[in-house]
């Protein structure tokens, strides 16, 4: 699964903070990022892989939270830890509200940290297994006919393969054909394989 | 100054006058013609002069017996003779006017010299008058009850060894220096009564000049220990006004402290766990785990210098003046507040010009100087909307002064208030109390520098204060 290295992002204007998160994150054998405030971190070009955001609510000029809703308009989709001096309760319930994964308050134990940031990069790790497989079964399905995706639609709303026979008004031997042909072009094992793929890709299934 | 003289004294001098004058014209009778003219006129005239009128009228009616008796003739006899009469007239004449001159003028003298004695007696102010050689000669009524030395005590002997304390001797000399180069000195300072307690005078002296030479001084004292009390009791209380809103302005900045002080502690502890991890991994990672250990130390001696910095705005003491950097105080102020300029979205935008010259001054009441002006800013800050919230805070020179600037984009103040902001108890702000601006300008101006106020254009408010350069202070 750990195919690309972990990239963990601290966006933090204090520089004596900045340093400390570093020299606390590369014992544990992680290498971040700096940036000293928000615009920085929008500008840098950043590698692909699993990643995480330690950021500071406040900023100068554009806030953490400001650049949290930048990211979510953008599309760009990184788990977030906030930290800070002084969380307050509206300011957190926000904050996690706009998908924040942990909001920690300064000074806070760094185990804390460290699970928040491990738990961000699995949480971003699965999203992007999860993003990878639906991208995978989308090529498969884009490799049906038109006629294939129609008969996907209706089996796996339940029906038998005569029922399906009779509603496109073909044989049941040549509903049959289609469906090996497709089962074998989304390389599902099984009905239940398929099904669980149409879900992903989520697929509307015809009602009867 | 002199009692006066007895009647028959008096009377007695007129006749001495009379006596010798006679002894006199006989004596030379033989060799100057009518010489008794001279002998008598001059001691009617000296009659009158130190014995006053009366004294000279009489001696004016003897000399008229005996000039008759000696010198008209019929020679040796209490008569004239009808062609000397006009003669004898004339001597009379002039023996009255004389006699009435000489006495005249000394009245007049006398009078004169009362009215001096009287107000030099009199006059509310210590006074003292001693020659060149600084040797009292005469003192007054004042001086007697304000320095409790008697004329007597004190009189002929250098006033310098007498009221002046030992420690101040060197001073007074250089200021007699002064004095006696004739130049007008005038002091304040303290010195002593004949028991040796002290006392603050203002002293002023200046020379006794006659016909462009100096013959003696005057010194004036007048006590100004109640004066200084006052002024030292005011002093008190404005320090103890400055502390207080210094309390209230630290209270504002409250969260803002705090944040300044969690900061280095957040990264010491973060530091510190760095360490522990670098430590336990097998092997140690020494190297690293200095690094973060290094890191720890830093941080430390940074909340340590926040924490002695807020202390001394805390604290009621007085710092001592001494040279400092007004840029430096700027940026110690910006640190306080940079939370909270953050947190209300303001951006402080500074031009500092470099190497900026030293001034003298206290740096608690500097740091609280900018503080007001910063916060005063920042609350004008607080309903700008559709504009950016800015302060600006400038710093340059001249040859004289440094000129601190802290301009603001909030909406300043109605002309009509512009009198007005500097006064105690005046301000536009909802919850304020109106004594920011007013200790802020007292301790410009304690500082021998000015604050003014103008209205920004198109909107905001230019608060600027000067202050002299190092070595141009009054």
């Amino acid at each position: 699964m750990k195919s690309t290295p972990d990239h963990v992002f601290v966006v933090e204007d204090d520089a004596s903070m900045r340093v400390a998160l570093r020299n606390l994150l590369r014992s544990v054998g992680l290498d971040p990022q700096l940036f000293t405030n928000a615009q920085e971190f929008l500008e840098a070009k950043r590698t692909d892989g699993p990643s995480c955001l330690i950021l500071d609510v406040r900023l100068p000029g554009l806030s953490g939270l400001d650049l949290q809703r930048e990211l979510a308009e953008s599309g760009v989709q990184i788990p977030i830890i906030f930290i800070t001096a002084h969380g307050d309760i509206p300011m957190s319930v926000r904050a996690m509200k706009a998908g924040a994964v942990e909001f920690l308050t300064k000074p806070f134990r760094d185990q804390e940290l460290l699970d928040a940031i491990h738990a961000a990069l699995a949480q971003d790790r699965i999203r992007r297994h999860q993003q990878r497989e639906v991208s995978e079964l989308r090529k498969r399905f884009d490799s049906l006919t038109p006629r294939e995706r129609e008969l996907l639609s209706l089996i796996i709303s339940g029906r038998s393969n005569k029922d399906v026979a009779a509603q496109v008004g073909t044989s049941e031997i040549t509903v049959k054909v289609h469906r090996r042909h497709l089962m074998e072009k989304m390389q599902a094992s099984s009905f239940a394989d398929l099904l669980r793929m149409a879900s992903a890709l989520q697929i509307p299934y015809t009602k009867v | 100054m002199k009692t006066p003289q007895s009647a028959i004294f008096r009377y007695g001098i007129g006749l001495s006058f009379v006596a010798a004058a006679l002894g006199l014209s006989l004596a030379f009778e033989s060799i100057v013609r009518d010489g008794f003219l001279i002998f008598f006129l001059v001691a009617v005239i000296l009659a009158g002069w130190f014995g006053r009128t009366g004294a000279g009228l009489l001696s004016v009616a003897v000399s008229m017996v005996v000039v008759g008796y000696y010198f008209i003739a019929p020679y040796r006899a209490f008569a004239v003779d009808v062609e000397e009469l006009p003669y004898f007239l004339t001597f009379l004449s002039s023996a009255v006017i004389t006699s009435w001159l000489g006495s005249a003028r000394r009245a007049a003298e006398e009078k004169q010299k009362a009215y001096l004695d009287e107000l030099f007696e009199q006059t509310p102010e210590a006074i003292m008058l001693v020659d060149l050689q600084d040797r009292v000669l005469r003192i007054n009524k004042e001086f007697t009850l304000l320095f409790e030395y008697k004329l007597e005590e004190i009189v002929h002997r250098p006033s310098i060894d007498l009221i002046v304390p030992r420690h101040l001797r060197e001073e007074t000399l250089r200021s007699r220096e002064r004095l006696s180069e004739g130049h007008y000195v005038n002091v304040e300072t303290v010195r002593q009564r004949k028991d040796g307690s002290q006392l603050n005078v203002s002293e002023i002296s200046f020379p006794v000049v006659v016909n462009g030479e100096r013959i003696a001084c005057y010194i004036i004292y007048r006590d100004i220990t109640e004066r200084k009390r006052a002024q030292d009791e005011l002093q008190k209380a404005q320090t103890e006004l400055a502390h207080l809103s210094r309390i209230t302005t630290m209270g504002e900045l409250a969260a803002s402290i705090a944040h300044e002080i969690n900061q280095p502690i957040g990264a010491i502890a973060t530091n510190g766990n760095a360490a522990v991890r670098w430590l336990a991994q097998k092997p140690p990672q020494v190297t690293e785990a200095e690094e973060a250990l290094g890191c720890i130390v830093r941080d430390a001696d940074r909340a340590g210098q926040v924490i002695r910095r807020i202390r001394s705005l805390f604290s009621k003491n007085s710092t001592p003046m001494v040279q400092l950097d007004l840029n430096e105080v700027v940026r110690e102020v910006l640190v306080l507040t940079a939370y909270e300029t953050n947190r209300r979205g303001v951006v402080v935008h500074t031009e500092l010009t470099n190497a900026l010259p030293p001034v003298v001054g206290d740096r608690v009441q500097l740091q609280q100087v900018l503080l007001n002006l910063i916060l005063n800013s920042l609350d004008a800050l607080v309903t700008i909307t559709e504009r950016p919230r800015e302060i600006r805070i400038k710093s340059s020179h001249s040859e004289k002064v440094v000129t601190i600037q802290v301009e603001d984009s909030g909406n300043g103040w109605e002309e009509q208030h512009s009198a007005a902001i500097f006064d105690a108890f005046f301000t536009t702000k909802k919850n304020g109390i109106g004594m920011g601006l007013a200790i802020t300008r007292s301790i410009i101006e304690n500082h021998g520098g000015n604050l003014r106020a103008e209205r920004g254009k198109p909107h905001g408010a230019i608060l600027t204060f000067t202050l002299p350069l190092a070595g141009r202070n009054q």
